[in-house]
């Protein structure tokens, strides 16, 4: 799933960046409102968290330009000012959450996946999905507490399309969220195809994978 | 050759040449100098003679005799007159041997002929010259000793003054040519230096630069701008075409024709996505502070690609040394930049080729990590081509549009990483990617 960071020191930004690669998301930097604005109008993202202090606009103005342009995006606020109005005028023009700094980065991370489990319907991290047990939280894939040892973008896949379980998500969605801004060179590639033709294939070998639709010249959907 | 180097070479030979010049035509000189003293001194002594008679009459000398000699004790000098009868030599100064007691002796010899009541007279007065030109050798020795200590002397002063004066050129040279990196990241700064040629050349470097830095900075702008620009329209057609697709009353080949469509725009997007790429890169957008191990991003890579590994039954062999860590880099992009090596190695592969991956220190203490594979090979023509935009060689099903290398070389650049190529066409490439981290 793609983070936008936007959060103008520098320090803090990194340390969240790093975190959030390590616990398998997507992660861009933008240090100022300028960059942020940049990064929103050329990608969707999953999560924007937003820090309000920022050098060159306020940040709910920013939160509320956003909401606009990435509208599909959760919002957590980030900030130092802990005034009680800005929490509720942030919070009142759409954020999913609040965070006072100083947080903990595994607050964060559970913070954003109640929301994904909010926005999705699930009650905790651990979702059955037919015969499986999907478990967001250590990213396992799992039939009778056997693990499937899908790979690490399989299990993006998985449990992307779980997150928005019954839509139907296209290629260049799917592409855009699990890959990121990253770049295959392969303009015929069919490589999002090939990682659901492998995770079609280590699941099936426990039980059905009926779940897991395939729409024809669009993408997949997982249908619950 | 340096310039200070060739500056000296120059000013050692002409003072050598000149000083050698000098001992060889010193005895000459000192013969010059001998003759014209031993001349003077003979004139006057001729003209204290003369002033003698003119006083005291010729018989002063003569006494009474027609010739008188007189030599001194070591026949240094001697003096003869003697009446004549007529002139047989004008008044001359000459060199040439008199006999003195059976002695033979090189002289320096004054003759002038003079009247003294009606009776002439000539009057003779030699100095030795063998007493001069004894000292030649010694004077030459003593002048090659001094002049060579003046020669040491001087080209030391020279030597330290012409570093001073061309220590702008050094700065210059330093700062203007091997310190910037392009793209230049700070404006250059003149040099401060007094020597007008200096300023000049300082100057006009300083305005290409600034032109090139220019000039490098729109075509940023423009493919930032332009790729930004396209984002939006294609994403209105994307979801318009995606929402058509979700019509449940469409014909078959109309699908068909959609999804021909969602394709080529699906192209369109990726092209403009790695122009973003690029142009992000180029804008120093991304932050150096990840952590890898080289090792466990390969393999996460190989296990992305491993269908197409298996498509062509590449084999595909690693041995990277697993305690690397390298620090200070993008971790995305640092993916991106293996993918995308790791992708043409097996692209431009042969159907069971294999690919080898490995690692080392290199003898600078850097790590360097070579991907070797066996595939179809460079023209060694076109290697230092491989890493323009939209290059595109042999047309290969299903190949990508050209942006892969260019945005290698990017983040390679971005990360102050070394890219090395050697390739046999036919045989298979290697590339190595060698980091500027010491392992």
């Amino acid at each position: 799933m793609k983070v936008l960071v936007i959060e103008d020191e520098r320090g803090m930004a990194l340390e969240m960046e790093d975190f959030l690669i390590k616990a398998g998301y997507l992660c861009d930097l933008a240090f100022t409102a300028k960059q942020a604005r940049q990064f929103m109008e050329e990608g969707p993202y999953d999560f924007i968290l937003l820090d309000l202090g920022l050098p060159d606009k306020d940040g709910l103005l920013v939160l509320e330009e956003a909401k606009k342009i990435c509208q599909e995006a959760s919002y957590i606020i980030l900030t130092a000012r802990g005034k009680l109005e800005d929490r509720i005028k942030g919070l009142d023009l759409g954020a999913d959450d609040y965070l006072p700094k100083p947080f903990s980065l595994l607050e964060l991370q559970s913070r954003m996946q109640a929301i994904s489990r909010r926005k999705s319907g699930l009650k905790d991290n651990l979702v059955s999905l037919g015969e499986f047990t999907i478990n967001l939280n250590n990213r396992m894939a799992l039939f009778e507490d056997t693990d499937i040892g899908l790979s690490k973008k399989e299990f993006d896949l998985l449990s992307y399309m779980l997150l928005n379980k019954n839509r139907p998500l296209t290629r260049m969605q799917l592409s855009e969220h699990i890959w990121g801004s990253f770049s295959d060179d392969d303009y015929d590639s069919n490589y999002i195809d090939v990682h659901i033709k492998n995770i079609r294939k280590k699941m099936t070998e426990y039980g059905p994978v009926d779940w897991l639709q395939t729409i024809r010249g669009v993408g997949y959907k997982i249908k619950l | 050759m340096k310039l200070l180097t060739k500056l000296t070479l120059t000013s050692t030979f002409s003072k050598i040449a000149t000083v050698i010049l000098f001992i060889v035509l010193l005895p000459f000189l000192i013969d010059r100098v001998a003759f014209q003293s031993t001349n003077g001194l003979l004139k006057q002594q001729a003209k204290k003679v003369m002033d003698n008679i003119r006083n005291n009459g010729i018989d002063y000398y003569l006494q009474g005799d027609s010739t008188y000699g007189s030599y001194t004790l070591l026949k240094e000098e001697y003096i003869s007159l003697e009446r004549a009868r007529n002139i047989y030599s004008a008044d001359t100064i000459q060199t040439a041997q008199r006999i003195i007691e059976g002695d033979t002796v090189m002289y320096r010899i004054l003759n002038q002929a003079f009247e003294y009541n009606n009776q002439l007279y000539e009057l003779e007065i030699g100095r030795t010259i063998a007493s001069i030109s004894q000292y030649n050798s010694p004077l030459q020795k003593i002048a090659l000793y001094v002049l060579g200590i003046l020669i040491i002397l001087t080209l030391l002063i020279e030597l330290s003054f012409t570093r001073i004066l061309l220590r702008p050129l050094q700065t210059i040279i330093q700062t203007k040519l091997i310190n910037p990196v392009f793209p230049f990241k700070e404006p250059p700064l003149p040099i401060r230096t007094t020597t007008v040629d200096f300023k000049y050349l300082d100057k006009s470097l300083i305005t290409l630069m600034n032109r090139i830095k220019e000039d490098f900075d729109r075509e940023r702008e423009f493919t930032s701008n332009a790729s930004h620009e396209l984002m939006t329209p294609i994403g209105i057609l994307q979801t318009k075409m995606e929402n058509l697709m979700l019509l449940n009353d469409l014909d078959e080949p109309v699908q068909e024709k959609i999804m021909e469509m969602m394709k080529t725009l699906n192209r369109l997007k990726k092209i403009v996505h790695s122009l973003l790429l690029i142009s992000r890169i180029e804008n120093d957008q991304y932050a150096r502070q990840n952590s890898i191990q080289p090792k466990e991003m390969v393999e996460e890579i190989i296990e992305e690609l491993q269908h197409r590994l298996e498509d062509r039954n590449i084999q595909i062999s690693v041995s990277l040394q697993p305690h690397i860590t390298l620090h200070k880099l993008n971790h995305d992009l640092l993916f991106q930049l293996f993918y995308n090596l790791i992708n043409n190695a097996i692209r431009y592969n042969k159907e069971n080729g294999s690919i080898n991956i490995s690692d080392a220190i290199t003898p600078g203490g850097l790590y360097a990590v070579f991907i070797r594979d066996t595939g179809i090979g460079i023209d060694p023509a076109d290697i230092d081509t491989i890493f323009n935009r939209f290059r595109k060689k042999n047309s290969i099903e299903g190949e990508g549009y050209g942006l892969g290398l260019a945005i290698v070389k990017s983040i390679a650049d971005y990360h102050a990483i070394k890219l090395m190529v050697t390739s046999e066409p036919g045989k298979g490439t290697t590339i190595s990617v060698i980091f500027s981290i010491v392992a």
